[in-house]
């Protein structure tokens, strides 16, 4: 056979793996879109695991406290007892949302200016703010796990409120490891002419981020 | 030695080169996890909930401890911190991440280059099935005997478990490991795959993830199965924590290199490699890393709430405070049944590469095989709760899953009538990887035409919970991907090693698995249609002869494989010398040099036909312009770049 023939066209500037932005953005492109369906996997199953115990109310214990000496979940004949609890207020939850928007917003305003050409002075007090904004969600997040009005033993409601925030601070976690470094990265000029595309990266991730937030919190604040 | 690797090692890359890698190996791997999971017992024992050394908090923190202080000694983030720093690598840089002028240590570092990551893939899955296989022999040994005391009966459930779940990690990357990563790339005519680093971060993640699940030993064990179904995992030994980051940690793993597999063959085949003329093995590849990409995000959701429940007190699968198992299960088994594809359609698809080159004839109905594949891939995302049928989950479910489950032999049938028809009236070239083939074959249709029995809702209620469903399992594991890799290992070996695999050697390996995996798993077979139930340490003595047989079985198959690994370790230090192309294969991989260049081609090879055309007249080579371009000039520095 031969499967082969020599090239014309591969040509190359000097040997490794040198290749241009495009080809670079093309391949990070796919692998980040690829990586955001795992992740939408997962947080898909996130949710069936909210309606399934939600709809289950497994022993009545969806917004059931948990079982203890002090408080057994039967009344010692086999009747199941729960005492309800609280829920977590929506605020915080929503709000955490909001800066996570926010933080998302300031990244994509960032790319839509490093696209455009704009000098680093343009992009580098944006990404600023998206860093700014996402350790203030991330602060926030964890402020909300001190004042929930339970713990993570307090029922499945309580449990998946809990997973749902933990999922949350991981992922934003992700978006200010990427905020930061694009913030840097503006800052010292590299972030210009065909490097855009580490931007829109940073902004696709973002906005995955945001939304899947979004998502949580509107679930967890009115389906509770 | 080639030109290229005198080039190679020749090399004196500057003072800098490769930053902090030059100080990283596995060495400081290891120093850094032990630190760092050091830091999180005590973070653990001290500043959290955990109040003394077994307590789930302390484990858990103690192994992601490991996990992370482990990939960061090897160098895992510096890319990462170097990114945000802003101070991205140069040439050199990257010629040192590729192992350039670092002899066998390369084998020990971050290694960026695909080959190198492809043999140490190698060696890891020989490391695991070997470890795996000795809690084999152990657990077939306890069982020779009705009331043998050889284990207690808690030892013996954490080597049923254990075993189980390191031969999955084994199996699944025991083909796309390896040869997707040192073959695959070269098939389709790439430099490289997509993502160097990530690559090398696919592979030291699953070694940072073999201690814990091999360390749950000393904390208690695993006593939940391999499946480690909810709430009975919930209540188990701090081993279950071990065993959930390893299964954590191992997710990430396949999650990065299904990614990088896809990405790589997406956007980096050669000029005139399009998709249909893809090597069915390419294909192969790139369903199992889309598949796996799907089937693992519900592992990690699975363990990730075991891990909350059992360490921070949530109650996702404890009924008794609002939660359900049958979400584990459900879980699990969105993984499991599509991880069996993810392990065996690379392993087919190498047996196809092998069935056409020894039956010199092109495969038999492309097409036909790949929508077969993806049909597979396809009907796996919908047949998961036949694994439930006897839990009493959704029974007005039953019966579609059931059909869902019988259709997917179809496409099952269609790939194994189309791998019949490749050899059929061919011009048999009897060598060893056709041995595996011809094994395969046998061995895949009584692991297939079993598996119908258990997808039928009222066969699979006897048949469930007894030694039947043991010995399908490991008929179509085992018998079927397993060979295939053993399969893909004798055919591709030339080209990874340089060297012919001694024959004489393997084909006493092949008799003696052949034989083994027939006695050991048909003695399962007569306990589970006498009613033997699975992962029991005692038995009725009326099961005694199908045990004993079973276990001879497992001695010879244990033999089998010592002997095919003297074969695989002799001859890589004195077998023949291989040339590049001993098998007078088609396909892009046999026509570039062995040892291969570090960018794998001396040329850009122009794919201008299908890798199946045996029987077609060959192109004169003489007809191909013998002239380096680009990187290989440089590498090279000279014109003797003949493809």
């Amino acid at each position: 056979m031969s499967t082969t023939e020599i090239s014309e066209a591969g040509q190359h500037e000097g040997g490794g793996h040198h290749e241009s932005p495009r080809e670079r953005h093309k391949k990070e492109h796919m692998a980040l879109w690829l990586f955001i369906g795992g992740d939408a996997v997962f947080f898909a199953l996130e949710i069936f695991f909210w309606f399934y115990l939600r709809t289950l109310n497994v022993n009545g214990m969806w917004l059931g406290s948990a079982c203890s000496k002090l408080n057994p979940c039967t009344d010692g004949l086999g009747n199941p007892i729960t005492s309800p609890i609280a829920k977590a207020s929506g605020i915080y939850t929503l709000a955490i949302a909001g800066l996570i928007i926010v933080s998302a917003l300031f990244i994509w305003q960032a790319e839509i200016q490093a696209r455009s050409g704009a000098h680093r002075k343009a992009t580098t007090p944006l990404l600023g703010l998206a860093v700014l904004f996402c350790l203030a969600a991330i602060g926030l997040q964890i402020y909300q796990f001190q004042v929930l009005p339970f713990t993570t033993i307090d029922g499945a409601y309580a449990s998946l409120f809990e997973f749902f925030m933990g999922s949350n601070l991981a992922h934003f976690l992700l978006v200010l490891v990427v905020a930061t470094g694009l913030f840097n990265r503006s800052r010292i000029g590299k972030l210009e002419h065909s490097n855009w595309y580490q931007a829109h990266l940073g902004r696709l991730w973002a906005v995955w981020v945001a939304a899947s937030a979004t998502v949580l919190a509107l679930i967890a604040t009115f389906l509770a | 030695m080639t030109s290229t690797e005198v080039y190679l090692e020749n090399t004196v890359l500057g003072p800098k080169a490769g930053g902090l890698y030059r100080h990283q190996n596995f060495a400081t791997g290891l120093i850094s996890g032990v630190v760092l999971g050091f830091v999180g017992w005590v973070i653990g024992q001290e500043l959290l909930q955990g109040s003394n050394w077994g307590s789930d908090m302390t484990v858990t923190v103690t192994c992601v401890g490991w996990v992370l202080g482990f990939l960061l000694g090897m160098g895992a983030f510096n890319a990462v911190g170097r990114w945000i720093l802003g101070r991205d690598e140069d040439h050199e840089d990257q010629l040192y991440g590729a192992g350039v002028g670092q002899g066998w240590t390369r084998y020990f570092k971050f290694c960026t280059d695909h080959k190198v990551v492809g043999i140490q893939y190698l060696v890891l899955v020989m490391t695991l099935f070997g470890a795996g296989g000795a809690m084999a022999m152990m657990i077939r040994t306890q069982l020779l005997s009705p009331h043998m005391n050889w284990l207690s009966p808690q030892s013996y459930n954490a080597l049923v478990s254990i075993h189980g779940m390191v031969m999955i990690i084994a199996t699944i990357i025991m083909v796309s490991g390896p040869f997707a990563n040192f073959i695959m790339p070269i098939m389709i005519g790439a430099k490289d795959m997509a993502f160097p680093r990530l690559n090398a971060l696919s592979f030291w993640t699953v070694v940072a993830a073999v201690p814990p699940i091999l360390g749950s030993f000393f904390v208690g064990g695993v006593d939940s199965g391999w499946t480690t179904y909810a709430p009975l995992s919930v209540q188990s030994f701090p081993g279950q924590d071990m065993f959930a980051i390893t299964i954590c940690t191992f997710v990430v793993s396949v999650t990065v290199a299904g990614i990088n597999t896809l990405v790589t063959v997406i956007t980096m085949r050669a000029k005139g490699m399009t998709m249909g003329r893809l090597p069915i093995f390419v294909w192969g590849s790139i369903i199992a890393g889309g598949l796996g990409l799907y089937a693992m995000p519900a592992f990690l959701m699975a363990q990730s709430a075991l891990i909350t429940d059992r360490v921070v007190g949530t109650s996702m699968y404890a009924p008794a405070q609002g939660g359900a198992g049958w979400l584990y299960e459900n879980c699990f088994w969105i993984m499991g049944h599509p991880e069996v594809y993810v392990i065996l359609l690379p392993a087919a698809g190498a047996l196809i590469e092998i069935a056409s080159t020894f039956s010199r004839k092109p495969v038999f109905s492309y097409k036909a095989m790949v929508g077969a594949m993806l049909g597979i891939a396809g009907l796996a995302i919908m047949v998961w709760a036949h694994h439930m049928f006897t839990t009493g989950w959704a029974p007005t479910l039953a019966n579609p899953f059931m059909l869902t489950t019988e259709l997917i032999s179809i496409p099952t049938g269609v790939l194994f009538l189309c791998m019949v028809g490749t050899i059929w009236r061919g011009n048999i070239w009897a060598r060893l990887p056709m041995y595996f083939l011809y094994l395969f074959l046998w061995n895949f249709i009584i692991g297939g035409v079993t598996g119908i029995y258990l997808s039928d809702v009222p066969a699979d209620q006897y048949f469930h919970g007894n030694m039947f469903v043991t010995a399908h399992f490991h008929f179509t594991l085992l018998g079927g991907a397993m060979i295939g890799a053993a399969g893909a290992v004798c055919y591709w070996f030339p080209k990874v090693s340089g060297r012919m695999l001694n024959e004489r050697v393997g084909k006493w390996a092949f008799w003696l698995i052949a034989i083994g995996i027939q006695v050991t798993y048909y003695g399962q077979f007569l306990e589970g249609f006498e009613g033997m139930p699975r992962r029991v340490v005692n038995y009725n003595p009326l099961f005694q002869p199908a045990n004993v047989m079973s276990t001879m079985g497992a001695y010879t198959l244990m033999a089998g494989w010592l002997i095919l690994l003297y074969a695989i370790i002799h001859s890589w230090r004195n077998g023949v010398v291989a040339g590049p192309n001993p098998w007078h294969a088609k396909s892009l991989e046999w026509q570039t040099e062995t040892p291969v260049p570090l960018e794998n081609f001396l040329v850009d090879p122009v794919v201008t036909r299908d890798p199946y055309g045996y029987g077609e007249e060959a192109p004169d080579a003489t007809q191909l312009t013998p002239e380096p371009v680009g990187a290989a000039n440089v590498l090279l520095g000279n014109e003797e770049g003949v493809l």
